[in-house]
């Protein structure tokens, strides 16, 4: 089986909507990622990455509720599913694995 | 700024609308709003708007315009959204309609349903052809006739000044002008910017070196170049009719008289035997375009005229047209008010003469004044000017008529673009399933639609380019199509085609459009119950036809009625010639009396001062003299005539006796009257009694010395009036008119041809029968049924075409129903009868409609005739028959070989 592919932006996205719990959308996770990254991701690339990850199937989708800075407009909500879960754990494994194997440097 | 809320730039919102999958629209656009409003606090609103026009851009990536529903994993049914906003999953976003690959769909149909029915299309490129043929030539008609004199710069401020005159009986209005008017205008106003008299004499003789030429020399002032814009190709308008010696003539003449010489100061002689005078050429002016009223080959100065001297002082004898151009800042009706004054100051005996005789003051306060009108209104001005200029209401009938037409032709169109939309529904409903919305249906068929429109009106194009001389020769019209590149006729041609288009194309394609695609696929929809917008369309179809053909056969009976009626003297045999200008009546009469003397194939020769018809000068004159005799007030003709005017023409003597020259005194005052004169007298036994005027007290007296039988001097259109003749040795005669051998007319005319070169060799010979004269008094009538017989034809053609068409759909949706008739026992005749009955009824509804307007229409037409005709019933029931069989055998041939078909072929198909 082969693994499906990860971005390193798409795994950004990917975990912000972790991290979001359920209060993920659009302008939240630039902001989110503004914030934490501290590089600045277009709105656009943030929806391309978050349709992206729906189609591969790691996040799933249902439309908000409206306010009215945004003129009335649902938002749509992103959540992880078990399989974007499930991937960002065997990411974190894979990196931890290699982190552990390089070699520590003589502190003295 | 409390109240003020930031808003991105819309016209960003809208570009991504139009662009954005519309099933992401909701959400992007609100993220797009939620960061701007944030932004605003964050950098202020001016950047922030920035900012925004970056992120719609970036969104206009392919990712986004081509994604789908369907790339969505399966919603997730959450309590949130439950049931409310599932995506089907087979449901596509609609392509932007205008998408190139669309476009080059809908093309591809459209010529591929165009190549299959080929019957149908060429059914409509036929149709629209020949309506927009027709319909372009009258609309040319009409335009060249609106826009005369329209090519004068300032055309607005330039007047002819006419006399109004309140009589009692009825107030009349004339454009002949006194001479001293114009200078007394000019003298008393001095705003006037320019005027001009213009005095329209016959066609004058032009000689220059030996050869002689007939032209129309007008006489005008040196302000005609200031007062009309005809440009001048040679000389200087300043100083071109300074002289009185100064002759400007035309390119035309130019080109006659001095060929590729250059004209300018070259001699040229003009006028008639007695009165011959030498002139320079002092300019050339461009011909006068065919829309104007003035129609010039040379212009030389008023005073010319070879009574100048006499007349330029006499305040009575109105002669010529008076042209003025006002400054821009004075109207109209101000000047008028102005000229109130002119009028007391000169005319105060015509004032007190209409006073007198009991003229009131109409609503303007006049009874008689000068005034002006416009000079796009001169060439409709038929009372003004004395009957000339073209009759606007026959103007507007044109045009009616091509309205006419092309509405038949839309009729059509619809009417087949609806029927044949049934055969059709499938393909729409097909499409409609497939995700075709209702506008992208709109554009499919409607441009479907504008092809055929544009493909009949190239071969409408083509085929008035080719049938224009045909047209021309019939219709005696001088159209060319560069009238076509002007800017005003372009514009009105696209806005009729942008009409056809819109009404004839849009509307069905609109029906088709709305079609639910459920109940066609089921095969639900048909032309079972035929919509009642065909059926109205049908019955106005006919209705049109209908009219046309009634008012076209009455209009006929009316002329020939007009020619048939007995006009009181012999037309046959007699040739009418005008005499001209260039020679002495008088003295040519006499010689032509000397050389026919002996001839035996010349019967009668005698003279006159009125043509009888219409010769081929086109020179109309009436002199009609009102008297009060006991008490009664008569008008009549007063008619110059020399002797044998009753033997040439065959008039009736009822008493007394004609001319004679063996009565010495028949030559001052005696007259000859008609019946209807001796009747308007009171006098029964007329001969003997004298003739004058209650209120003439000069004593001179006519005697009257014959009755004759009533005769029609002018038209039939025209009111006949009573006619005194008389014969005079000094008032010049303007016709002679000879009878002739019956045998052998066409010699006769050659020879009197041959014989009017040696006694008036500077006139040239328009010699002709008097037959043809009274038929030409009647080419408005002839061409108004021409036009008439022509639209009707063609309305009737374009209404039997669309019939035709509509029957063979309607009979091939029917062929079921005909199949099980004919299985359940139907003969042939009725099932041809089922299927015409209903065209017929339509018909016969139309009839109903035609024949109450043809009749009243006609009704008031006729009424301006004193002749008529009654209208008689029998031209209603034979249209209305005629319609009716006309109708049957076009619905006849398809029902005939559908009733004949064996209806197993019709009932196997399913």
């Amino acid at each position: 089986m082969g693994r499906s592919y990860l971005g390193e932006f798409e795994e950004l996205v990917l975990l912000a909507v972790a991290v979001l719990q359920g209060d993920a959308y659009g302008v939240v996770i630039a902001a989110e990622l503004k914030q934490r990254t501290n590089r600045i991701s277009s709105l656009s690339g943030v929806h391309i990455a978050l349709y992206r990850l729906e189609e591969k199937g790691f996040v799933r989708s249902e439309l908000g509720g409206a306010t009215m800075t945004r003129g009335g407009r649902r938002k749509r909500l992103f959540t992880v599913t078990a399989a974007g879960r499930q991937t960002l754990n065997e990411m974190r494994t894979v990196r931890n694995d290699l982190w552990n194997f390089i070699p520590t440097p003589s502190l003295t | 700024m409390a109240n003020h809320t930031p808003t991105p730039p819309a016209w960003a919102d809208r570009l991504l609308t139009w662009l954005c999958p519309p099933h992401l629209l909701e959400e992007l656009l609100g993220d797009l709003h939620e960061q701007f409003a944030e932004q605003v606090i964050d950098v202020g609103e001016q950047k922030a708007r920035q900012l925004y026009v970056v992120e719609v851009v970036k969104f206009i990536r392919p990712y986004f315009l081509k994604r789908r529903v369907g790339h969505f994993a399966q919603p997730v049914t959450s309590p949130v959204s439950q049931g409310a906003h599932r995506y089907k999953t087979n449901e596509f976003p609609q392509p932007f309609f205008l998408h190139p690959d669309m476009l080059r769909n809908y093309v591809k149909i459209a010529l591929r349903t165009l190549w299959r029915s080929k019957g149908y299309a060429s059914i409509n490129v036929v149709g629209l052809a020949v309506a927009f043929c027709i319909s372009l030539f009258l609309f040319l008609i009409a335009y060249l006739q609106l826009t005369f004199d329209s090519f004068h710069e300032d055309g607005d401020r330039i007047f002819q000044t006419y006399f109004f005159s309140n009589d009692p009986e009825q107030a009349s209005r004339s454009a002949g002008m006194p001479l001293p008017l114009m200078p007394a205008l000019k003298t008393d106003y001095p705003e006037i910017e320019a005027a001009a008299r213009f005095i329209v004499v016959r066609k004058s003789l032009v000689e220059y070196k030996g050869h002689y030429f007939d032209k129309n020399v007008y006489l005008t002032d040196p302000d005609f170049f200031k007062l009309f814009s005809f440009p001048l190709r040679k000389g200087n308008p300043e100083s071109a009719l300074r002289d009185l010696s100064n002759v400007v003539i035309s390119e035309n003449m130019a080109q006659t008289l001095f060929g590729t010489e250059d004209p300018m100061g070259k001699p040229v002689e003009l006028g008639s035997d007695g009165n011959r005078k030498q002139y320079i050429v002092s300019g050339v002016l461009a011909d006068a375009p065919y829309n104007s009223t003035i129609h010039y080959d040379a212009l030389i100065r008023v005073e010319n005229l070879p009574d100048y001297q006499s007349a330029k002082d006499n305040w009575g004898a109105n002669s010529h047209q008076v042209f003025v151009k006002l400054p821009p800042n004075i109207d109209q009706i101000t000047f008028e008010s102005r000229l109130k004054a002119f009028a007391v100051k000169y005319f105060h005996g015509s004032l007190d003469d209409l006073k007198k005789k009991g003229a009131k003051p109409d609503e303007r306060g006049d009874v008689f004044a000068v005034r002006l009108q416009k000079l796009a209104d001169v060439h409709f001005g038929r009372e003004i000017s004395g009957g000339k200029g073209a009759p606007i209401a026959l103007i507007y009938v044109l045009m009616g008529i091509a309205f006419f037409i092309l509405l038949i032709a839309c009729i059509n169109f619809i009417n087949l673009s609806v029927a044949r939309s049934f055969t059709r529904a499938k393909e729409v409903g097909i499409r409609k399933s497939l995700g075709a919305l209702k506008k992208q249906l709109f554009v499919q068929i409607w441009g479907e639609s504008t092809v055929i429109c544009l493909i009949g009106f190239g071969v409408g194009l083509l085929l008035s380019y080719l049938l224009l001389p045909v047209f021309n020769a019939t219709f005696n019209s001088k159209l060319t199509l560069d009238y076509i590149a002007q800017p005003g006729f372009i514009g009105l041609m696209l806005l009729v085609f942008a009409l056809i288009t819109f009404v004839a194309g849009g509307y069905p394609a609109w029906q088709m459009a709305k079609f639910n695609p459920v109940e066609v696929l089921k095969g639900k929809i048909s032309l079972k119950r035929p919509g009642i917008l065909r059926n109205s369309l049908i019955v106005t179809q006919f209705t049109l036809s209908c009219l046309l053909t009634c008012c076209t056969i009455i209009a006929l009976q009316q002329v020939d009625f007009l020619r048939q009626q007995p006009l009181g003297f012999q037309k046959e045999q007699v040739i009418s010639i005008p005499v001209g200008s260039q020679v002495n009546g008088r003295q040519v009469l006499q010689r032509l009396r000397n050389k026919l003397a002996s001839d035996p194939t010349v019967l009668a020769i005698t003279g006159s001062g009125v043509n009888l018809g219409k010769g081929k000068d086109r020179v109309t004159a009436r002199g009609v003299l009102g008297i009060t005799y006991k008490g009664n007030d008569i008008a009549t003709d007063w008619l110059l005539v020399d002797y044998d005017y009753l033997k040439t023409l065959n008039i009736k003597l009822l008493a007394g006796r004609d001319f004679d020259r063996a009565y010495p005194t028949d030559s001052v005052n005696r007259v000859v009257i008609t019946e209807s004169m001796a009747k308007m007298m009171g006098e029964a036994n007329a001969v003997g009694t004298l003739l004058r005027d209650d209120h003439d007290t000069s004593g001179v007296k006519s005697q009257i010395i014959g009755v004759i039988s009533d005769f029609h001097l002018y038209s039939l259109a025209d009111e006949n009036k009573p006619i005194t003749m008389h014969l005079s040795h000094n008032e010049a005669i303007h016709y002679v008119f000879v009878r002739v051998a019956p045998q052998n007319l066409a010699s006769s005319m050659d020879k009197l041809k041959n014989v009017w070169k040696e006694v008036a060799p500077q006139s040239e010979f328009m010699g002709s029968f008097l037959d043809e004269n009274v038929d030409a008094w009647y080419q408005d009538e002839e061409m108004l049924s021409r036009v008439f017989s022509l639209a009707a034809s063609i309305a009737i053609l374009l209404s039997c075409i669309g019939l035709f068409a509509i029957a063979l759909m309607v009979i091939e949706q029917r062929t079921k129903e005909i199949g099980i008739r004919k299985v359940l026992g139907a003969s042939t005749p009725t099932i041809i009868l089922v299927l015409s009955k209903d065209f017929i009824k339509l018909v016969i509804i139309a009839l109903g409609i035609a024949i109450p307007l043809a009749w009243f229409g006609m009704h008031t037409w006729l009424k301006g005739y004193p002749y008529r005709i009654e209208i008689s019933a029998w031209v209603f029931v034979v249209v209305a028959l005629a319609a009716i069989l006309i109708t049957f055998a076009t619905v006849s041939f398809h029902s005939i070989k559908a009733a004949l078909m064996n209806p197993v072929k019709s009932l196997r198909s399913e």
